[in-house]
């Protein structure tokens, strides 16, 4: 349990360093809130039964203030009402505030060079878990620290005013309060922890089988396992179920557990002032004020069962979200080349992915100069990609040296993201304004499709660029790299997915906007390479084979890739 | 309160279980009366002298109230979870037996993501609500009448403080429910949208960071949650603050019934109690009543979050369940039939028409074709002729309009459906990966696809090396950890690990591959195809040539009738 908890510290530091006062705020109108309720009821009673006893005779009828009192229940009353209304506005105010701030400090932690490659390697069903981990943070303010201190702040309280009554009493009080109030919901949150962790994995199996089942419903129906996929959800959300239904045991025996608890203080206490009152040390008026305060002492400590129930839960999102906390290290740049002319330059480089049987990249040596097309052919699995990613520093090498000039990398699945056109293009170049953008489009020969869409700039592409032809996007992307404006491109397969014509039309736009840059393509299709000045030919993570524009073997390596 | 007329859904308003649970939490919520009376009597005694020895049995009577009171509301709250969660795994299967039975050609079927979303995590919004709101809603009927029918014979002024405050309650109800139900979806739509340009922008990471765009993305997600804030915080203000005005009266309803009760006791308000003045412990128990009277409707209010949810989960869920364009024979009818057949099959298509709903120029229409049995054909034709659909036709992915098609003599239909897809094997364009190992990828489970089979099935496509390179590991979906390539080889590996296809329908599987990739998956279809019938859709020159015959669809008619 400590150890779990130990997850939590680098969320909670995060939490406190971007809000300390607006957090101790919400929380301490929430106490507040609680403690007028206990107040007002507590006032009531004790006026209630003061007023009886001096209305039994006139004279003490009339001599009795009533106006303090009865001023002060309407003030609670009032109050009360003031102050959970603030307490409302605070509470979400800060969730909402910690949800930016959070989500800021994620991005920028995923966006670091290392954990970037690890999170693309994973798939997209892990990026929804991420989401899920992050709500689940967002609710540790609202649901554990705000009842708690609540809670806290009335059991202190309470057994202040009881302990004013017989110090026993406050003491026996207290200790009752923090036995039942906190060691209940600790109970239940030690309990729940493992069906949470259960209905978390529940939870990402029916998800998982729920996209299989509507993304690979042809390859199910053909191989006759519809059903069967239908029976595997089934099985998922039983899982479910069962997980669902443990936790609600844990809350109904949390529940009992809070109202035998009350039943216990409330009876004990009316015993207590019975025996005070019998003893001559306390009125009665004092001993309705003790029974009163009493009754709803427990009542803010059954807000935290909720918390404690996704505790569980919350400490499993800490424990994968925490690390991505921490402030993020400055990206390292790569050195730029020694030698004047050379756009990058590689040494003996080695990579070997984590876990991977043999080398992704072995022992390539490789110098690329400015103004220069440089065609990376070979089958798939070959390494070029992963060339690529060497040269623009995206990942570290097990072995060798590497030294480039800032270089843009448009990956096999150059990204459109759900924005405007305009901001898909001011990712490459936040100041451009719109004449600018207009010229990249115009390079990129898709100004007079933007010009002919009713929205122009404004229009909004949706999820992977949808909205855009195959053709229309891969020209956007080449609009950014425009934009971009770096010494040297990195380009995977640029042309990948479009057919014959609207490839070379791209290739030689392409080329048309290059200028004295230098042009790195992966490719294995013609079409693609024709236009370098040199071919390397990759196989197995090792370069075999280099030629140059008018060597005999750059026909011949040509020849041998594939026509459209 | 017009909440009061609306119905819920007839699985819980019909279920006796669900019935049980809201009488026992009701019946909970009133034995706090007795409790109340019983320490109004001791503390009355207190007042009139009585000692310790007195109270003991009252306070034991407290005790045991207590413990009746808490059972009955937390089991009553246990059995609404039960009926609750048993109604989710119920609408559930009925949503994910309607989304399997659906034609993927379906233009109006939901997004495969969205429909997984709704099935699974929006779904989950059900059950707080079925559980929760029914007896919430009972008790604000009853409770607040049964402490007003036991106030008013010891007081009607305290009766009339109560109930002047109360009928203000469901004005403001209404303003909560409403305006609590706009504050909600604009939260969470703008929540979902902000969790969705997260995602968006994760996915797209490798590309923002090739742009240099880091900072500004993350300066941008910054700006959208802080403009979030700002409007929800504007909803929130209003929503919050109908919902103080309804704290506001219940906390002066129990202080004016506190007032006037202590003023009475004084002789300062001496009328009210029906001619007579209030005991202490009259006064005390009407006191204690008073937070119990306004307490069902906080908690009415405080469930209307949930219903706002379960309403939209509900909504979503009927709409991911109505059936449109069906597969042929449904979904339910791929059990595992007797012995399958195994050997070349001819295929006849006769007549056949297609057309999207909603789209007026047909697909196909009229198209005629005879595949005799182990003939290779490939269908030729631009994007948009109809390759893919005829492919699907023919597989009894959705019904045809019109025409007929024949496998092996057996006419394509609702029963004959599944006896005949097992014997075809499917090669899609865009093959899912599914979240499984890779030889779970091949297999999918069924049984004639074997351990042995799929690892013929790997050397067939030549991803051996691939999967002893990474035993066990999973493939993620949507193609993580597999390249374009590798994807289309494992599809044609799923149609291999089928001994008993007799007819293959293959859809482009050459497209995107190197030539060398290219050439060896084409001399691995045709292995394969060697001894059955062949239908290949594909663009590529080199494989359309290595068939027997070739159709152009656009020249179908001609090429048909020859």
């Amino acid at each position: 349990m400590t150890v779990a908890f130990q997850h939590l510290r680098p969320v909670l530091a995060f939490f406190i360093g971007q809000r300390r006062n607006a957090l101790l705020g919400g929380a301490l109108l929430a106490a507040v809130t609680v403690l007028a309720g206990v107040a007002l009821l507590g006032l009531s009673g004790w006026f209630i039964t003061a007023t009886a006893i001096a209305g039994l005779s006139s004279a003490t009828a009339l001599a009795f203030d009533v106006f303090a009192p009865s001023a002060g229940i309407r003030l609670l009353a009032l109050g009360r009402t003031a102050s959970r209304y603030g307490e409302r506005l605070v509470t979400h105010d800060v969730t909402l505030r910690l949800l930016a701030g959070l989500r800021e400090r994620l991005f920028r932690g995923w966006a670091g060079p290392g954990a970037a490659h690890q999170l693309l390697r994973r798939p997209a069903r892990l990026l929804f878990r991420l989401t899920a981990d992050i709500d689940a943070l967002d609710s540790l303010y609202l649901r554990v620290l705000v009842p708690m201190a609540a809670a806290l702040g009335t059991a202190a309280v309470v057994a202040l005013v009881l302990a004013l009554l017989h110090p026993a009493l406050g003491f026996g009080a207290g200790a009752w309060l923090l036995l039942a109030g906190l060691g209940l919901p600790i109970l239940a949150a030690h309990r729940a922890l493992a069906p949470a962790r259960r209905r978390a994995h529940a939870s990402e199996a029916l998800l998982a089988r729920a996209i299989d089942l509507v993304a690979g419903q042809t390859e199910l129906v053909m191989a006759g396992r519809l059903a069967a996929q239908c029976a595997a959800l089934a099985g998922a959300d039983r899982r479910q179920a069962e997980s669902d239904d443990a936790l609600n045991r844990i809350e109904t025996g949390v529940g009992i557990g809070f109202g035998l608890a009350s039943a216990v203080l409330l009876s004990g206490t009316l015993l207590a002032v019975t025996a005070l009152a019998e003893a001559g040390r306390i009125g009665a008026p004092a001993a309705a004020l003790g029974v009163l305060v009493a009754l709803a002492a427990l009542e803010p400590f059954a807000g935290l069962r909720r918390g404690a129930l996704e505790l569980g839960r919350t400490l499993f999102a800490a424990r994968r979200i925490g690390p991505r906390l921490a402030p993020t290290e400055a990206a390292p740049v790569s050195a730029p080349p020694s030698i004047p002319g050379v756009a990058a330059w590689l040494d003996g480089v080695v990579v070997r992915h984590d876990g991977a049987a043999r080398s992704s990249l072995t022992g390539i040596s490789l110098s690329l100069q400015v103004a220069e097309t440089v065609a990376i052919v070979g089958p798939s699995g070959a390494g070029k990609s992963t060339l690529l990613s060497v040269i623009a520093g995206e990942i570290g090498l097990t072995a060798g040296h590497v030294e480039a000039l800032p270089a843009t990398l448009l990956t096999q699945r150059s990204e459109l993201f759900q924005d405007s056109l305009r901001d898909n293009l001011r990712l490459a170049d936040p100041a451009a304004n719109d004449a600018q953008l207009m010229a990249a489009l115009a390079s990129a020969g898709l100004r007079a499709d933007v010009e002919a869409l009713p929205l122009g700039l404004e229009t909004r592409l949706g999820e992977n660029g949808l909205g855009l032809s195959g053709g229309q996007a891969r020209r956007l992307t080449l609009a950014r790299l425009v934009l971009r404006d770096t010494p040297l491109w990195l380009l995977d397969e640029p042309t990948e997915g479009l057919d014959g014509a609207t490839a070379r039309d791209v290739m030689a736009r392409l080329r048309d906007c290059a200028q004295r840059r230098c042009v790195v393509i992966a490719t294995h299709v013609r079409r693609e390479a024709e236009a370098a000045d040199r071919l390397i030919v990759m196989e197995h993570g090792q370069i075999v084979a280099t030629a140059r524009r008018g060597e005999a073997g750059f026909a011949v390596v040509l020849a041998g890739l594939r026509p459209d | 309160m017009t909440v009061a007329a609306e119905s819920l859904p007839a699985e819980i308003a019909g279920d006796r279980g669900s019935r049980v649970a809201m009488l026992m939490q009701t019946a909970g919520a009133l034995f706090w009366l007795p409790q109340a009376g019983l320490i109004a009597f001791i503390i009355g005694g207190i007042a009139e002298g009585r000692g310790f020895r007195e109270a003991l049995l009252p306070a034991a009577g407290v005790l045991a109230l207590g413990v009746v009171r808490t059972t009955f509301e937390a089991l009553g709250a246990r059995k609404a979870f039960l009926a609750a969660r048993a109604s989710l795994s119920r609408r559930r299967g009925h949503a994910v037996a309607a989304l399997a039975a659906g034609s993927p050609l379906d233009r109006a079927r939901p997004a495969s993501g969205q429909a997984a979303s709704v099935v699974t995590e929006q779904a989950e919004a059900l059950v707080s609500y079925l559980a929760r709101f029914g007896p919430a809603r009972f008790k604000a009927m009853v409770v607040p009448l049964v402490i007003l029918g036991a106030v008013l014979p010891l007081s009607w002024v305290a009766a009339l403080v109560l109930l002047l405050a109360a009928p203000l309650i469901p004005i403001f109800m209404a303003l909560i429910g409403w305006r609590a139900k706009a504050a909600s979806e604009a939260q969470l739509a703008e929540t979902g949208n902000l969790n969705g340009f997260l995602l968006d922008r994760l996915r797209g990471l490798a590309t923002i960071r090739a742009l240099g765009a880091v900072d500004a993305t993350a300066l941008r997600l910054r700006a959208n949650a802080e403009d979030l804030r700002a409007r929800t915080m504007t909803v929130l203000r209003i929503a919050f603050l109908s919902s103080a005005v309804l704290e506001l009266f219940s906390a002066l309803g129990v202080a004016l019934a506190a007032v006037y009760v202590g003023f009475h006791l004084l002789d300062a308000l001496p009328f009210g109690a029906w001619g007579e003045k209030l005991s202490l412990g009259e006064g005390l128990f009407i006191l204690l009543l008073a937070p119990a009277f306004f307490e069902p409707l906080r908690e009415l209010s405080a469930v209307w979050h949930d219903r706002a949810a379960g309403q939209a989960a509900i909504a979503a869920l009927d709409d991911v369940s109505r059936g449109g364009l069906a597969l042929v024979g449904g979904a339910q009818a791929d059990r595992e039939g007797g012995a399958v057949a195994s050997g070349a099959v001819d295929l006849r298509i006769e007549g056949l028409r297609f057309c999207h709903a909603g789209s007026g120029e047909a697909v196909l229409d009229g198209f005629d074709l005879r595949v005799a049995a182990g003939e290779h054909v490939a269908i030729l034709g631009p994007s948009g002729s109809g390759k893919t659909t005829l492919l699907a036709l023919v597989a009894g992915l959705a019904p045809a309009d019109n025409g007929e098609i024949s496998v092996g003599g057996t006419r394509l239909g609702p029963e004959s459906a599944a006896g005949l897809r097992r014997r075809m094997a499917w090669i899609g364009q865009r093959p899912h990966l599914f979240a499984a190992t890779l030889a779970g990828n091949i297999s999918l489970g069924r049984p004639e696809a074997d351990a042995q089979g799929v690892t013929e099935a790997l050397r067939i496509v030549a991803l051996d090396g691939l999967a002893a390179a990474r035993p066990g590991a999973a493939i993620g979906e949507g193609g993580a950890g597999l390249s374009g390539g590798e994807g289309l080889r494992l599809a044609l590996a799923r149609g291999a690990a089928n001994p008993r296809a007799g007819l293959i329908l293959a859809d482009e599987p050459t497209a995107h591959l190197d030539a060398g990739t290219a050439r060896a998956i084409t001399e691995r279809l045709l292995a394969f195809a060697a001894g059955r019938t062949l239908v290949v859709a594909t663009h590529d020159p080199v494989l359309a040539a290595r068939m027997d015959r070739v159709i152009r669809l656009d020249l179908e008619r001609l090429e048909g009738a020859a």
